[in-house]
């Protein structure tokens, strides 16, 4: 059975179907993947400047609005300089 | 810990929650119930692109049309607190010598006893077709 109970307490990745971007620390999730991040910052790509990172705090997403969780790796993480990407942000989803 | 958990103890306090569609509602959340329905009150409703707002005395928003809730800090420790209080009464009402072996929130006598107390009657209830007995 596929569990979040791996990721809880540690730093993950959120993409929504928005195609935001989402860091924060797994505090909690329920069956229906609905999920609570605790100092969560987003995440905000653009062409133009480097990665802006939103601080958004205490954050609860609805499972229906995920797209995906990953786990990060923090000394990858850390090692990266998000001033200097620049990237397309994500597209969100469209019906 | 369970989204709903942070939820229900989010009551009176101020949230910000955005819709599937972008429209955003601030409030103070007046009660919310298992499906995240949740009713507001003194709301600012801006519109998806923000620049239209409204000031809404009360409201109400469906679960399923919910993004995502953006709820106080403070409130992680307060709901933590909360757990380990309930964890410790739970355990002091179990007995010392139980040897509670980490049942969590849900006691351990949540998951047991219901599935005894019911098995029995059911089984030879009117309903029961598996007349293994008889055939």
């Amino acid at each position: 059975m596929a569990s979040l109970q791996g990721y809880v307490d540690r730093r993950v990745l959120l993409v929504l179907q928005d195609g935001r971007v989402i860091v924060g620390t797994l505090v909690g999730f329920d069956q229906k993947s609905n999920v609570v991040l605790s100092e969560s910052k987003e995440r905000v790509y653009s062409m133009e400047e480097g990665v802006e990172e939103i601080p958004l705090g205490l954050y609860l997403v609805k499972g229906d609005m995920i797209v995906l969780i990953g786990e990060i790796d923090d000394a990858i993480d850390e090692a990266v300089d998000l001033a200097t990407i620049h990237a397309e942000p994500i597209l969100p989803i469209r019906y | 810990m369970l989204p709903l958990s942070l939820l229900t103890a989010a009551q009176n306090k101020p949230m910000l929650v955005e819709l599937k569609n972008g429209e955003t509602f601030n409030g103070h959340l007046v009660n919310c119930d298992n499906f995240m329905n949740i009713t507001l009150r003194e709301v600012y409703q801006t519109s998806a692109d923000g620049d239209r707002f409204w000031k809404l005395k009360e409201c109400y928003i469906r679960g399923s049309t919910i993004k995502y809730l953006r709820v106080p800090d403070t409130l992680l420790d307060a709901v933590k607190e909360e757990q380990t209080r309930a964890r410790e009464a739970g355990r002091s009402a179990r007995g010392a010598g139980s040897g509670g072996g980490g049942g969590g929130t849900r006691g351990i006598g949540g998951r047991g006893a219901p599935p005894r107390g019911r098995g029995g009657p059911r089984g030879a209830g009117p309903r029961g077709t598996r007349g293994r007995g008889r055939g």
